[in-house]
């Protein structure tokens, strides 16, 4: 590809980007509730490569989440809920409504949960929670990621595969592979 | 003085958009809001038809590309579907349709990397940023008194019998019998419907 057009710096149509955040030329991120969920103290917290078009996505990071996104990719109204760190590459393509979410949110054993119930309430302030899982996202290069897609935490996305509408992917996809379904599995590209 | 109101906008809208002229709306049907056009881009003579007494609620998006022709039958519901139609999806009469439903008749984007690469580096370029590249597509039929589960994928080609039911999150990737309940992702027949 070659860069002959002067680009424009990117920006957040609705307002100021928070200053942990990163954008590339000629990236536009829209909708009024981009950042509504985004607390990540981390620095950079959220870095956009050039070229990309983030188009109603929710940046859910939390204190200490991190989302790298490389070049030239296209995202609608994705959920991108992050704790701890999720990587996509260049050229991905997101669909609408798809969620990926790096964390469980809560821990599995039922007394860690009460735990945590209480730390969220109101009359927990301050209590530390319990431990949550979480573990990272890739999403590789040249991933197409189709609408209501859901990602969960751990899984890497091999480059060039192609996740269909409405698949829940809980483990790894090798590169260049089509999955389908829940629990997803592969199908032949058309 | 009180701006003069054209007969394509909505009385009780919240959103100021208009119904684009080649949507063709029966006098007794009823469209929420225009919201549901933001993305509507038919260049047909009719791109979207919506049928007698038939209802489309907030949430609804007719994402209909420059060829495409949506048909939205008679007494049907459609309660918040995401319609991405680039070739023609038409819908049957008394049919429920969830909200989160995709009902999606092409990729949009070629499944060759390069090719996809060479839209997306064009993309880039738009305003507004819209996928343009020419993709097969396959048309989408919906019988008539259909039923889909919210959160259900419809994917291109299919077509799904009359009578027949959808469940919740499916993602249905080959044809539906006639009086058939369909589940799960892929969807499969769970149990067939008495059709008297």
């Amino acid at each position: 590809m070659t860069d002959t057009i002067e680009l424009t710096p990117g920006y957040w149509t609705n307002g100021d980007l928070p200053l942990n955040v990163r954008v590339g030329a000629n990236t536009v991120i829209t909708s009024d509730y981009a950042f509504k969920r985004f607390r990540s103290r981390r620095d950079p917290a959220l870095t956009i490569g050039n070229n990309c078009t983030m188009d109603g996505v929710h940046f859910a990071i939390g204190e200490e989440g991190r989302i790298e996104i490389g070049d030239h990719c296209y995202v609608t109204n994705a959920v991108l809920l992050c704790e701890l760190e999720l990587r996509i590459g260049t050229y991905v393509v997101i669909g609408w409504n798809t969620t990926i979410a790096d964390t469980d949110f809560h821990p599995i054993a039922p007394a860690e949960r009460i735990a945590d119930a209480i730390a969220c309430s109101t009359v927990g302030k301050g209590r530390p929670r319990p431990h949550i899982a979480r573990r990272p996202v890739v999403i590789e290069d040249d991933v197409w990621i189709g609408p209501n897609a859901t990602i969960l935490k751990g899984v890497r996305v091999g480059a060039g595969a192609w996740i269909e509408a409405g698949a829940l992917i809980v483990r790894d996809v090798p590169p260049a592979t089509r999955v389908m379904g829940n629990p997803a599995q592969y199908i032949e590209m058309p | 003085m009180t701006p003069i109101r054209s007969l394509r906008t909505l009385p009780w809208d919240w959103y100021p958009g208009q119904i684009p002229d080649n949507v063709v709306v029966d006098k007794t049907a009823y469209i929420e809001t225009a919201y549901s056009f933001y993305l509507y881009r038919s260049e047909q003579p009719v791109g979207v038809r919506v049928g007698r007494g038939a209802s489309t609620y907030l949430g609804t998006m007719f994402d209909v590309g420059p060829r495409g022709q949506v048909i939205v039958g008679e007494y049907t519901l459609l309660h918040g579907a995401r319609i991405i139609c680039d070739a023609e999806i038409h819908i049957g009469d008394y049919c429920l349709i969830s909200w989160n439903v995709v009902l999606m008749d092409s990729y949009r984007l070629p499944f060759d990397i390069r090719e996809r690469r060479r839209e997306l580096d064009r993309v880039s370029s738009r305003v507004p940023r819209r996928v343009e590249v020419a993709v097969p597509t396959r048309p989408i039929r919906v019988g008539h008194n259909v039923w889909i589960g919210f959160d259900a994928c419809i994917l291109p080609g299919v077509q799904i019998g009359e009578g027949s039911i959808v469940g919740a999150r499916s993602v249905v990737s080959a044809d539906v019998d006639p009086y058939c309940i369909v589940a799960g992702n892929p969807a499969r027949v769970i149990r067939k419907l008495d059709c008297n």
